[in-house]
């Protein structure tokens, strides 16, 4: 029994000194929490940024868009990653803007689905549940299996905005997933299925499975169209901080826009570089 | 059984136990004792923290219209958790029905029929079930059961028969393991009496002895439901994440558990006091089957 | 029907209800087995992931595995001997018994959603050790305190009385018994009851989610975040692009597992005087 009481107290011993050199906002140490969509990003310039930094560590989150924000803007995060734009509420929290990629939304049916587009109209209509039958948009005569993600997710958000307007309600009976691979791998073997994921990964990537992407009031999504803003779903991808970005963070957030990261991981991960005169 | 007294004044070496060893040897007895107590102030405490995070729901929302409420849409300022309540009863009223016949047979043929080396290999089986991880199960499930329900329903292949499939195997474990020691408890003689009536096996078993083991196994069937209400990863993978009510197993649907995951990293304010609420009442139903089954062995005694 | 034909028919579904389960433990065995193996390799276990979909190999977190059940394991474990001791040797039966014994089992049963939102509002939160090894195991300590408990309290109960018997004739004090005498005696079980409390944590999902967070990280002091295995599973599985290092996960998993639960054994058969 002694000995297990010593062992204890040396872990604590041990541990001590070392948790002493964990300072929030020391030179040392980043934290970079937010958004999933933009974790793979995050999770690799962060690695990116530490092999080319000796001493610095880049700790990267990924709990939900709504929950960068807020960390960021109590301080708990050095950088809030957020897939979605500020709401109106969130204007007053001091935050600066840096985009950091954009991202087309792509709507993906089976291969086997007859249509080939959609309106943005009929989107509205189809998510929220009006119609539901193919053949009410060209289609044979198939029920519309819904496939929404999750409400943390920031796809879900930028669609909702951009296609869910008005008021418009995504229909509840609509099976939620949270992540892209599985809305693809879903859809792709569906043939009543209905979702959306971003543009980069409608090519497979791990998988041979394939899925459709529609084309939207006429254009079809790809890294063209969504910097020219044609393609109607997009979006930005942002890092948020809480004031003007210094020191470590100023130097990570360089990283992430310099052509390494934007033209390697950013598309790797499906997105549409912002540098290289895209965007504003 | 109390700690014997100081003095045993055997051999002149042997000194009395000191006042000293004597309040050591209390202060050991009252550590022993806080430790135990750490498990009921623990109980307490979780009863405490999620209660007081989930205590503004009845202000803010209204208790009737929160357990009522057959709306689930929080963005929309609407927290009626009955359709997620109503997919929890779905779920595992699911997974019981699958999953008792197969334990509780299972144990009975461990317990009566099973020879020692058969037994040697169907009892870590068991236990081995009850090993795996439910994040596993929840995959497999996803890769391997949902094209098959897809092909099945023709949906998606999310809802509660997938979920309930899964869900059975789980809790065949804790069932069986449960009922075998119910059965296991039960003496020989009953059933030599039995026999020597000229009762078969079969006879025996559903006549005699499952009768006698009775209580036992309905606590296991009770710890088996428990173990299915709380079950968070699986479900979470499996249902579907739609909070609606029932309408056809191969529709998606939302429990209690798979709803809290899904909004807990976004939800704020009143959505997240909802989600506390959610964690409150599935403490509260584990707690009262637990109860269930002290009662229900006290009737036993 | 005449009472051999029901008999024999009855028994022969009995079997099969065995041989069900058998099959399905098999299948998921052999399933994973099949789709993971493949994947698994030197190079996987031991590299961190890489690029954007988790390509790579998974060390961090089977690091972060690793730490967090060994700190369980510290914390629960004198903790839970403490308190059977006190339930075996001590204690009267009565209210705080049967008391203490209730909370036992509803921390056994306590909903592993509900335990990570517990270990989220106190330890991370209100306590303020933030997303940390040591939150999660705290909150694991919990799941794994009434076994370890169960299983230690048997344990010493089944150490004969004419040991203690012995030990108090010698003039020993009940502390010396405990302590010299009927532990070591009733250690074989007690650990067998630990390395089971610990096949457990290793499984746990979102207990550990809500209390370390799922940063990919190599965690040195217990005040940092990391990714445990199960997490990582989870989220591969969820993103759902890159499923073959889903498939090595799950099956180093269960590796782990299994070799947790054969080690009890082992160590239950090897130390078997009792």
């Amino acid at each position: 029994m002694p000995r297990a009481l010593i062992l204890a107290a040396l872990l604590v011993a041990l541990a001590a000194p070392l948790s002493g050199c964990r300072d929030t906002g020391a030179d040392s140490q980043l934290i970079v929490t937010g958004s999933t969509t933009l974790l793979p990003i995050a999770e690799q310039a962060a690695q990116g940024y530490q092999e080319a930094n000796e001493g610095t560590s880049v700790l990267v989150s990924g709990l939900g868009s709504s929950a960068g924000i807020e960390a960021v803007s109590a301080g708990t995060s050095d950088i809030g990653t957020s897939s979605r734009d500020l709401k109106e509420e969130e204007g007053v929290l001091g935050l600066v803007d840096i985009p950091v990629a954009f991202d087309g939304i792509a709507v993906i049916v089976s291969p086997e689905n007859p249509v080939d587009a959609v309106t943005t109209q009929q989107l509205q209509d189809i998510f929220s549940g009006k119609i539901r039958n193919w053949q009410e948009v060209g289609g044979e005569n198939r029920r519309i299996d819904l496939v929404n993600r999750d409400e943390a997710s920031g796809t879900r958000e930028a669609f909702k905005k951009i296609v869910m307007a008005d008021d418009a309600r995504f229909d509840r009976s609509a099976v939620v997933l949270p992540g892209t691979g599985q809305v693809r791998d879903v859809v792709s073997h569906s043939e009543g299925a209905i979702g959306y994921i971003s543009v980069g990964f409608v090519e497979p990537r791990f998988t041979d499975t394939r899925v459709k992407a529609l084309k939207v009031d006429g254009v079809e999504p790809s890294e063209e169209t969504v910097t020219s803003k044609e393609y109607p779903i997009a979006r930005t991808l942002h890092f948020f901080t809480k004031g003007e970005p210094q020191g470590l963070a100023k130097s990570f957030i360089d990283y992430v826009l310099s052509s390494e990261i934007q033209n390697g991981v950013v598309v790797e991960a499906g997105f549409v570089p912002v540098t290289e005169g895209g965007g504003e | 059984m109390s700690a014997p007294n100081g003095s045993t004044a055997v051999a002149g070496e042997l000194q009395l136990v000191s006042r000293q060893t004597q309040l050591k040897e209390w202060l050991l007895a009252a550590l022993f004792f806080a430790c135990a107590f750490l498990a009921v102030l623990a109980v307490a405490l979780i009863f405490i923290f999620v209660g007081w995070r989930a205590a503004p729901i009845v202000s803010e929302v209204g208790l009737s219209e929160f357990l009522l409420g057959s709306v689930w849409a929080p963005t929309d300022g609407d927290f009626g958790i009955r359709a997620l309540i109503q997919g929890s009863f779905v779920v595992t009223f699911g997974a019981l029905i699958m999953g008792t016949p197969l334990a509780v047979g299972t144990a009975v043929f461990l317990s009566e029929i099973a020879s020692p080396r058969i037994r040697s290999v169907v009892r870590p089986a068991v236990e081995l079930l009850a090993g795996i991880p439910s994040v596993v199960y929840g995959f497999f499930g996803v890769v391997m059961l949902r094209p098959i329900i897809a092909e099945v329903t023709g949906g998606v292949g999310f809802g509660p028969l997938t979920a309930s499939i899964v869900l059975a195997i789980m809790i065949v474990p804790t069932i069986a393991a449960l009922s075998e020691d119910a059965l296991g408890s039960i003496p020989m003689g009953i059933r030599e009496a039995s026999f020597a009536m000229g009762a078969t096996q079969w006879q025996t078993i559903y006549k005699v002895v499952v009768p006698a083991a009775k209580i036992g196994i309905v606590d296991a069937i009770i710890l088996g439901m428990g173990r299915a209400v709380g079950e968070t990863m699986a479900v979470l993978m499996l249902v579907g994440g739609a909070p609606q009510f029932f309408s056809g197993v191969g529709q998606p649907m939302s429990t209690l558990t798979s709803q809290i995951v899904m909004d807990m990293g976004y939800a704020t304010g009143t959505h997240r006091t909802a989600l506390f609420g959610m964690a409150a009442i599935l403490f509260v139903i584990s707690m009262a089957l637990v109860l269930t089954v002290r009662l229900l062995s006290r009737l036993r005694d | 029907m005449n009472k051999r034909t029901v008999n024999n028919l009855a028994v022969g579904v009995l079997w099969a209800a065995a041989a069900v389960t058998v099959s399905v433990l098999g299948a998921i065995i052999h399933y994973g087995f099949v789709n993971g193996i493949q994947v698994l390799s030197p190079a996987f276990i031991f590299t961190w992931p890489e690029g954007v979909n988790a390509e790579g190999g998974v060390w961090p977190t089977i690091v972060s595995t690793m730490y967090v059940t060994a700190l369980s394991m510290l914390i629960c474990t004198p903790i839970a001997v403490l308190a059977a001791i006190y339930l075996a040797e001590y204690a009267h039966q009565g209210r705080i018994v049967s008391s203490i014994r209730f909370a036992a089992d509803s921390l056994a049963s306590v909903p592993s959603i509900v335990m990570g939102l517990f270990g989220f509002a106190l330890f991370v939160e209100a306590m303020g050790i933030g997303l940390s090894m040591l939150s999660a195991a705290m909150a694991l300590s919990l799941l794994m305190l009434p076994i370890v408990m169960r299983a230690t309290e048997e344990a010493i109960r089944a150490v004969p009385r004419y040991i203690r018997w012995g030990s108090y004739g010698m003039g020993a004090t009940k502390w010396q018994t405990v302590s010299k005498v009927v532990l070591p005696a009733a250690s074989p079980r007690i650990i067998t009851g630990v390395v089971l409390a610990t096949g457990r944590a290793v499984g746990e999902t979102a207990v550990v989610f809500y209390t370390m967070g799922q940063a990919i990280w190599l965690p040195l002091s217990p005040l940092e975040s990391g990714r445990p295995m199960t997490v990582h599973l989870y989220l591969l599985a969820v993103e759902g692009i890159n499923i073959p290092a889903a498939y090595g996960t799950a099956l180093l998993l269960m590796i782990m597992i299994l070799g947790f639960n054969l080690g009890s054994r082992w160590i239950l058969k090897r130390y078997r005087k009792v």
